[in-house]
């Protein structure tokens, strides 16, 4: 018995040995090589296509599997792909495997940065939408209640509030774009160029919406005055400072076929927005000097504004030189008070950030008030009043020491 | 009468040899001129076959006519260590060995296929000899330029 066994078994290991070599005599050489150049032409395509990390690993599993497969026949397909040889060949795929696996990277990554550009612009359009309704709201309301004086400066208040909050709002965007484009370097432009083509919504427009608002905002007669108005050209005046530093980045990253154009556009809203402004500030400034005694010339731009200033402390200094009135002194501290306390106090900062005056015109007006305040000054008649004492003591002794000889 | 006879062709021999010494003597011995793995030409209109990575450029028609077939998809041609070169084709009841000389092939030999017709015929190196396999029916044989080993 077993020895039948072990002559069965002999026979079946002799037949399994022999199926085996009739399988490896039935192999074609050329058909080897064939189907490892297909399969190579594949795993190239397949790593030239890929677009997320899961092909790549999976990438990783057939070059694995493709290497375990040929090796076998490394000298049949060194033969095969000289000058190239198996090794070489499946260096190959791992280098280009890095290669993609690095672009994948790069796209991925870029991917999430749109997204969270997406969600960042969505996010920035909501609250300013938000910022605007309860700002539009307000200035209705404001139009509807005219005749109830305190609910009136309530209302005005709240509406100057809302467009501080919007300012506020926009300020810190606009600080946001500086820190991310204002040093972007020549790389990153062009991912954000490559990137952008796939943005629904981007910067550039959100920059138009934005400037938009504001110009509707300075149409907008709402009971404002002229700290309001020097307020927005100071907002102004930010804002034509951020786009010069990174609007030429910004067009080439958001808008490369057509960078110059999508940058005039934006500066063409700037300039829109300024004279939106301007239309309400020269007024508003000539009847806020004229509520406190001072009728400055006509003015209807930043240096004609200037020159008034000058022009009208010019003219009173010298009228308060050659009168020298108690009128002139009351107007000299008229103007000292609402130029120190009001203008220089309280606008200071938003006429020089609105590029309205510079640091150096206001310096110039404080000198010219100095010698306006000295000429001003009412003169004092007591010293001229001792003087002729003094002269008729000296007469009246004179005269006793002449009477008292003879 | 006999004597100058000799002589003669003494001297012929003489002049065989001497012109034997000054013509190229020069021989390699051991030239391997194996081909790792077959080529599959497909031919032109012309029924001319081009293997680029081996140099080589024949017409088939005569193998055509000798196999008595019009036409074929594509030749499969190695070439075995000594520098013969074998070629068949799907279809071919034979395979044709060739000896190269001045642009020449020169048939050495030609195996008959013992099975018949090759349904899917494939050469490969095994072992300093040629090693035909039929892909279709299975069927594998051992070829040198003598024949069936």
């Amino acid at each position: 018995m077993k020895k039948f066994m072990n002559k069965t078994i002999s026979t079946l290991a002799a037949l399994l040995f022999v199926a085996s070599t009739t399988v490896v005599a039935q192999q074609s050489d050329y058909q080897v090589q064939q189907d490892f150049r297909a399969d190579y032409r594949a795993l190239v395509s397949g790593l030239d296509a890929a677009e997320s990390s899961d092909e790549i690993a999976s990438i990783i599993d057939e070059i694995n599997e493709l290497e375990a497969e040929y090796s076998g026949y490394s000298d049949l397909l060194d033969n095969a792909l000289f000058p190239d040889t198996f090794e070489e060949r499946i260096e190959d795929l791992r280098s280009r495997l890095n290669i993609s696996r690095e672009n994948i990277s790069i796209i991925e990554d870029l991917n999430q940065r749109i997204s969270e550009l997406e969600s960042e612009i969505a996010e920035f359009r909501d609250r300013l939408a938000q910022l605007d309704e309860e700002a539009t709201a307000t200035a209705e309301r404001l139009q509807r209640s005219a005749a109830n004086e305190r609910r009136l400066s309530g209302l005005v208040s709240q509406y100057r509030q809302n467009l501080e909050n919007r300012d506020a709002f926009v300020s810190e965007l606009l600080e946001g774009l500086l820190n991310r484009y204002e040093a972007m370097d020549a790389e990153t432009q062009s991912e954000i160029r490559d990137a952008a083509e796939s943005l629904e919504d981007d910067p550039l427009a959100l920059l138009e919406t934005i400037i938009s608002g504001y110009i509707n905002q300075a149409d907008r007669d709402a009971g404002l005055d002229a700290s309001d108005y020097v307020r927005m050209r100071a907002q102004h005046g930010y804002f034509v400072n951020v786009w010069d530093r990174v609007g030429e980045r910004m067009a080439n990253a958001y808008a490369s076929d057509r960078p110059v154009q999508a940058r005039q556009e934006i500066t063409d809203l700037l300039a829109a927005w300024e004279a939106s402004v301007n239309n309400k500030l020269w007024n508003s400034l000539s009847t806020a000097f004229n509520q406190n005694g001072i009728e400055l010339p006509q003015f209807t731009s930043d240096d004609s504004f200037n020159n008034a200033l000058n022009a009208f402390v010019d003219r009173a200094t010298d009228i308060a030189r050659e009168q020298n009135e108690e009128a002139d002194f009351e107007l000299y501290n008229s103007f000292n008070n609402y130029w120190n306390n009001t203008v220089k106090a309280q606008w200071g900062e938003y006429l020089i950030a609105g590029n309205i005056l510079s640091q150096g015109d206001i310096a110039a007006i404080d000198i010219k008030l100095s010698t306006w305040g000295q000429d001003a000054a009412p003169t004092s008649n007591l010293m001229f009043i001792l003087f002729l004492i003094s002269l008729a003591v000296i007469i009246g002794l004179i005269v006793l020491l002449v009477t008292k000889k003879s | 009468m006999a004597k100058p006879k000799l002589i003669t062709l003494s001297l012929c021999v003489a002049l065989l040899f001497g012109a034997a010494a000054c013509g190229p003597s020069l021989v390699i011995q051991d030239v391997d001129y194996t081909q790792p793995i077959e080529s599959v030409l497909a031919p032109d209109s012309n029924l001319e076959v081009h293997d680029q990575r081996y140099a080589v450029k024949f017409n088939i028609s005569p193998i055509l006519e000798e196999e008595g077939v019009s036409s074929v998809d594509e030749i499969r041609l190695i070439r075995n260590r000594a520098g013969f070169y074998f070629l068949t084709a799907s279809g071919f009841s034979n395979v044709y060995v060739f000896k190269t000389a001045e642009s020449e092939l020169n048939l050495q030999t030609i195996i008959e296929i013992p099975h018949g017709e090759l349904g899917q015929p494939a050469f490969n190196q095994r072992n300093g000899n040629i090693e035909l396999v039929d892909l279709a029916s299975g069927d594998s044989y051992s070829l040198n330029q003598d024949g069936l080993r």
